[in-house]
């Protein structure tokens, strides 16, 4: 092809954005609306993912060591503990360290109390274990639990399943929107661009007689919708990115709930900007192009 | 060149629309299609443009054998032909000059060609003082030469010219016939439908009748205006 022609293509796809612009300020809706909920929802399962695995870090398995046994024995028993395939790490946890922890959030007046009410330190040493999988955690912890010198084991086994199954329904919900928006878009584009066939029925038949190839005629069509796409993507993108920070230095300014959810555990938009920024615009072109290229060919047979 | 050969076609209503047609149009002909409504003159165009196919027979046109013809070869064959509706199909959006300038475009010609040849064909019909103005700022008989400048553009060997004077004063009609046979002059084949019998009586020359599918009869008659020919 030429490069006039292919000139004179693109330029009549730009035209035809503006002859049907009732109906491409249509698509072009459309199109934003549905990469804002696809945007908004994997924005968020992705945040939502980050906070549980943050919760998963920091949920633990505390293995309370049989008192006095001493140092060699506690050293065997943790090298058993790091032995098993599911810990992460083990930690010492003395129970010098377990009383200033405690305390640490008392009153003075409530730390004096204990430290008179008895002379000597009443909590005991232990491991503090992390996993690899918290869907197993407790199979982990009844291992842990047949070790000798183990006293008892206290593990999140509860707390786990429901980690794992929130998870689980996250990531399901997500994909059950994704595909229906897609396929929603792509109707409604594809009538979309039934109407701007229809509109144009006349040049289209006229480009039919005389000899117009197919993919000629579909050109200008592609072009528009692929147009029409990316401008939805772009105003997409800055909609996100506003709406993203904003809620971002809501959490970032709000102690409370920064404590439940840990500041670490959400993305700065940034970190994610050009990710963003080309799943946006390909998405937005894609579904553009395919939704009337569909279209265009079905209403376009000779 | 168009020949048909034992060409039938059976709509899938049933409708017997061609029976058996034979027929021959050679290079630098010039014919008129008369008949009734439904006796298959509108089939005929179609099958020549092959927008359907023969149920029967072979069809050739310009060389392309329509029976054997591939989808995607449709548009070689339809850049042979140029074709004019009876109601003109310009695109009102466009000026005369784009109208015309729109086919070159189309089947990927050179701009500096385009350049050139636009405003000859223009002028060819007579209409080089319009060639800005829209369609409707035309009369019928404008418009239909702009559609014949649109037909002709491209050089095609074979010119369709379907009703081309259906739509518009008798008296501007001659107009348009004198001008296809100016063109046919030149070299290329007409094969003009109307049922204008005045018109045909007026003009001769090869007259084909079809009547209910079949060809009542094609012969060269001579015109009334014995001085045209």
């Amino acid at each position: 092809m030429k490069a006039s022609s292919a000139r004179y293509l693109v330029g009549q796809g730009v035209k035809s954005i503006w002859r049907n612009r009732m109906m491409s300020f249509a698509s072009f809706c459309i199109i934003l609306v549905s990469l804002l909920m696809v945007g908004v929802s994997v924005l968020l399962t992705i945040n939502i993912n980050r906070i549980i695995s943050g919760i998963e870090n920091q949920s633990e398995i505390s293995v309370i060591i049989v008192d006095d046994i001493g140092e060699e024995k506690q050293e065997d028993l943790k090298e058993e503990i790091d032995a098993l395939p599911n810990v992460a790490s083990v930690t010492f946890y003395s129970k010098e360290e377990a009383w200033e922890s405690m305390t640490d959030d008392m009153s003075e007046e409530q730390q004096d109390l204990f430290r008179y009410s008895s002379d000597e330190n009443p909590l005991p040493d232990s491991y503090k274990v992390t996993v690899n999988d918290i869907s197993v955690i407790s199979d982990t912890a009844m291992q842990i639990e047949t070790f000798e010198n183990v006293d008892s084991v206290k593990s999140p086994t509860q707390f786990a399943d429901v980690l794992v199954s929130v998870e689980n329904i996250v990531m399901i919900i997500m994909l059950a929107v994704i595909a229906a928006l897609v396929v929603v878009c792509l109707i409604i584009i594809s009538n979309t661009t039934r109407s701007s066939v229809f509109a144009r029925r006349k040049e289209i038949n006229i480009m039919k007689y005389v000899g117009a190839t197919n993919s000629f005629i579909r050109i200008p069509f592609f072009v528009e919708g692929m147009l029409v796409g990316i401008v939805a993507a772009v105003v997409a993108l800055l909609l996100t990115k506003y709406a993203y920070e904003g809620v971002y230095s809501i959490f970032r300014n709000d102690i409370s709930l920064w404590s439940i959810l840990g500041i670490d555990n959400l993305y700065p938009f940034d970190t994610m900007a050009v990710s963003v920024t080309v799943s946006y615009l390909v998405a937005g072109a894609v579904i553009g192009a395919v939704g009337t290229s569909i279209s265009a060919g079905k209403h376009l047979r000779v | 060149m168009v020949e048909f050969k034992d060409v039938s076609v059976t709509y899938s209503s049933g409708v017997d629309a061609l029976n058996k047609v034979n027929l021959k149009i050679n290079d630098g002909d010039f014919a008129f299609v008369v008949g009734s409504s439904g006796a298959g003159k509108s089939t005929m165009i179609k099958l020549i443009l092959k927008e359907i196919n023969a149920t029967d027979g072979t069809v050739m046109v310009n060389g392309f054998n329509l029976s054997k013809l591939k989808r995607r070869r449709i548009p070689a064959l339809r850049r042979t032909i140029g074709v004019v509706f009876q109601d003109f199909r310009l695109i009102p959006t466009m000026t005369v000059y784009e109208n015309v300038a729109f086919v070159l475009r189309v089947i990927d010609a050179p701009a500096k060609y385009i350049r050139s040849r636009v405003p000859y064909v223009i002028s060819l019909v007579g209409l080089q003082d319009k060639a800005k103005s829209y369609p409707t700022e035309l009369s019928g008989g404008e418009q239909q030469r702009v559609a014949l400048a649109r037909a002709l553009v491209n050089d095609p060997q074979l010119i369709i010219a379907d009703e081309p004077t259906g739509n518009i004063d008798p008296a501007l009609s001659y107009e348009i016939v004198d001008l296809l046979r100016s063109i046919n002059e030149c070299g290329t084949t007409v094969l003009m439908v109307t049922h204008e019998h005045d018109l045909v009586r007026y003009f001769g020359g090869r007259i084909i009748n079809i009547n209910k599918g079949s060809i009542a009869f094609d012969e060269i008659i001579g015109g009334t205006n014995t001085d045209e020919s």
